[in-house]
Order: structure tokens, then sequence, then C-alpha cells
């Protein structure tokens, strides 16, 4: 069986559609847009820099930093291990949020 | 992220940097060491109540660049004395390798503490922190410190970033423009809001013990009704994320205070543990985490009121330091 070049990627989408069996659950890797910056030099990673946009009635009743606060802790060893994640943009809305958003615009 | 880098015996040094004799200077600067016996001569010549501060570099080591510039700067802050009571050197652990070997090297940047032969103290990393507070317990505060002052300033120091070259409006990708990546701070850039850099916080010369850290950081986030802790600073963003805060922060015409968190490596590390927040940047409102730069972004999308009370305008004063022309007056 051949092992995955997204090893980083499959990690968050496996823990976080365990966790919050999101409505929907996309997943961008950023990282090409940020190899070139110093914090960077050094790290030979291509999935560093990721925006993750999550739907998920469990976020229900929470405040947004609450419910980044989940999803970190969920990926706190893929952010804390060498050359792992480095940053992780969140959306994190309920499934009503989330067609507000879309109405709105 | 690597904080050392352990020696490689293969690799070839560059070519022997030439010492510099001690000055008589008020101040203490860090001594290139070139050779065993010039070490050998310095460290018998000195009294055997100095603390010599021994710093073993590599030229190609990354963080090793980090830490000159932070000792330096450390022993810029402290006068020799006389009889002198304290002396740094710097060492090319790979061009001086006898002496290396004498103190085990095996990684850089590394620090040892040397008194009356015996060493002392030894630290490894880029812990800025780490190196003032044993320099400190061993030597006393440096004479900059204020030992009076206690916690933090009473008045915030609140700055308005200067409007620079063209920033992106947080819309666009997070491509960094190219001054980001050519950016590298100097010993004149500002290292953070000084009032809140550990350095000047009373000259304890205990190491921080765990409740002190967070007795800091809770006043720390209510230094100022708003505060941005950052990469880098308004003037000089390190990151793009902490850049796009600045740029909305100041479109919003928001008044807040900053700390440079690239500065002070236990503020960065300890403030992550602290709010259970795993990145930078921070935004803290009246001391509570508001979240980074994507929940910064949709508070102001989803009330355009938001900090509105924390604008230059809401306070009464007829603009910031900032060309007035740029501010975006809350509707």
């Amino acid at each position: 069986m051949a092992t995955s070049q997204t090893p980083m990627e499959d990690a968050i989408r496996q823990k976080v559609t365990q966790a919050f069996a999101p409505a929907s659950l996309e997943i961008f890797n950023d990282s090409h847009l940020h190899s070139h910056h110093k914090a960077m030099a050094g790290s030979t990673s291509q999935e560093t820099h990721f925006r993750v946009y999550v739907t998920s009635d469990t976020f229900e009743g929470k405040r947004q930093p609450a419910r980044h606060r989940e999803v970190y802790s969920l990926l706190k060893d893929e952010m804390a291990a060498e050359g792992g994640i480095h940053a992780l943009q969140l959306r994190t809305k309920t499934p009503q949020e989330a067609a507000a958003t879309t109405e709105a615009k | 992220m690597n904080s050392s880098a352990p020696l490689s015996a293969n690799t070839p040094g560059p070519a022997a940097q030439s010492s510099t004799p001690s000055t008589s200077a008020t101040t203490c600067t860090v001594q290139q060491i070139a050779s065993e016996e010039e070490f050998d001569q310095q460290i018998t010549a000195l009294p055997s109540s100095c603390l010599s501060v021994i710093y073993f570099h590599a030229p190609w080591a990354e963080p090793c660049k980090q830490m000159s510039t932070i000792l330096s700067t450390l022993a810029s802050t402290y006068q020799p004395g006389n009889p002198q009571r304290i002396a740094f050197f710097g060492l090319d652990a790979e061009e001086v390798s006898d002496i290396s070997e004498r103190y085990d090297v095996s990684q850089v940047p590394l620090m040892v503490l040397q008194k009356d032969g015996q060493v002392v103290d030894s630290i490894t990393g880029t812990d800025a922190s780490k190196v003032r507070n044993a320099v400190e317990k061993h030597a006393g505060a440096s004479k900059s410190g204020d030992a009076g002052k206690a916690g933090l300033p009473p008045a915030q120091k609140v700055t308005k970033p200067a409007p620079s070259q063209s920033l992106d409006d947080g819309k666009a990708s997070m491509n960094g423009n190219s001054s980001l990546s050519k950016y590298a701070p100097n010993s004149s850039d500002p290292a953070t809001a000084p009032q809140f850099s550990s350095g000047e916080i009373n000259g304890a010369t205990q190491e921080a013990s765990q409740e002190e850290l967070n007795a800091r950081l809770s006043e720390l986030v209510k230094a100022a009704p708003v505060m941005l802790f950052m990469k880098g600073t308004p003037s000089a963003p390190q990151c793009g994320f902490s850049r796009q805060c600045v740029s909305i922060l100041r479109e919003k015409g928001v008044r807040y205070g900053f700390f440079n968190i690239l500065a002070d490596d236990e503020v960065r590390q300890g403030l992550k543990e602290f709010s259970e927040w795993p990145t930078f940047p921070q935004v803290y409102v009246d001391g509570e985490l508001i979240g980074g730069l994507d929940i910064l972004k949709e508070e102001f999308e989803n009330d355009t009121e938001f900090l509105k009370d924390y604008s230059v305008s809401a306070q009464g004063k007829t603009g910031g330091p900032a060309a007035p022309a740029k501010q975006a007056v809350a509707a």
C-alpha cells in the first residue's frame, strides 16, 4: 500500500470528521504561499499552512474562540510536531450560520 | 523548529575572526576569541569573582545569528566594573575546537557561565530570557534594569503604526510581499513595546516561576484595552497574518497596544499555554482572548460596530500619531 503524500491533511480530515461529524469540511493547503518566508527557511515540509472550513452543529451555542480551541486541541500533536502544522486558519460555523452567510452573499 | 543545531565535525569553519581587545568603554561587548591561548590568557586575567559568559557559536547555524544579537544587546546593558565583575566572550566553536572539546560542546548556540574556573551554568538554544536570567542570577541585575519598577507600567504604550508600504486588505491571498521575506530585525528595531519587555520589569534575579509567569501574562493581556500579540512590530510585521491584523486594526482606527512575541520566547510559549491557543497573532480585548486573524475579520464582518469603543474617535482624541487622513472613522 502506498504511503500518503499528505499525512497532515489526512490527519486533519480524519480527526475533524470523527470529532465533529461535519456537514461540510474543506481543507486547503496554503503552504506554497508561505514557503519563501524567513520563518519557513530550512523547512522541507509541504504541509505547513492550512485553511480549514468546518460546518457542524456541534458548534451550536459556542463562541468562536471556543470552537477554534476545540479544533486546535484536536490537532495539538500535529501542531507541536517538528516540521508539523505551522499555521491553521479556521472557519467554524453551524449549518444555520453557513446558510446565512451564503444567503447574504 | 530547532532552537539549536548539532555540531558537525566535518564542516569546514570560516576564517577566524580577529579578536577585538576589550574596550575600556563603559559597557560590555562580546569579545571574540580566536585561539586557545587567547582564551586562557583572557580567562586567567580576570578576578575570581568575575562571571565569564562564554558563547559558543557557528556561523552556519541560523539560531546563532539570533543569539549573537541577543547576547551583544545583553552585554551592552552591563558595565565591566572595577574590579571586573563580568566579561562576555564569543567563540566560533569549530575554529577554537580545543576549547569546544574542553567544554564538551555538542550543540550551538551554547552559553557557558563560569566563575573562578568553575562552570556554574550552561544554556543551549535561543531563549533570551533564560540567558538573561542566568546571567542576572550569577552577576546580579544589569544597571539599566530599574529595580523599583514592579509589574507593568501604568500608562499603556499605544502605537499607531505609521502608514507604511501598501498592505493587503486582508481579502488578498496570504502572499507575503517581498519586503517580508527580506526583513531581518536589527538591534535598532524596537523589540517590543519597551515597558513590557521582561528585562525592564523589576531587577529580579530569580527565574520566573510558573506562577510569576502566569501573573505577568495576565497583566500583560490587560496592558491595553485592546492588545495585539504579534510576530514583529506594527511597522515591521514578521508574518502575513500579523500584518493583516495590524492592517485591519488600523483601518478601523482602533487604538491598541502591541507585543512582539518574537522578542520574548517566555511570553511566546507561556501565552500559548496560558490561553490554550497555539498560534499568533492573538487579539485580546479587556484581557479576554478574542482569537486570531480569522475571528477578528469575522467579528468585523458580522458587526460593523465591533471595537468601536476602542477607536481613536471614541476616545475623544483628535487623531492618533499616524496621518489622520488614513484613519477610517467608524461609521
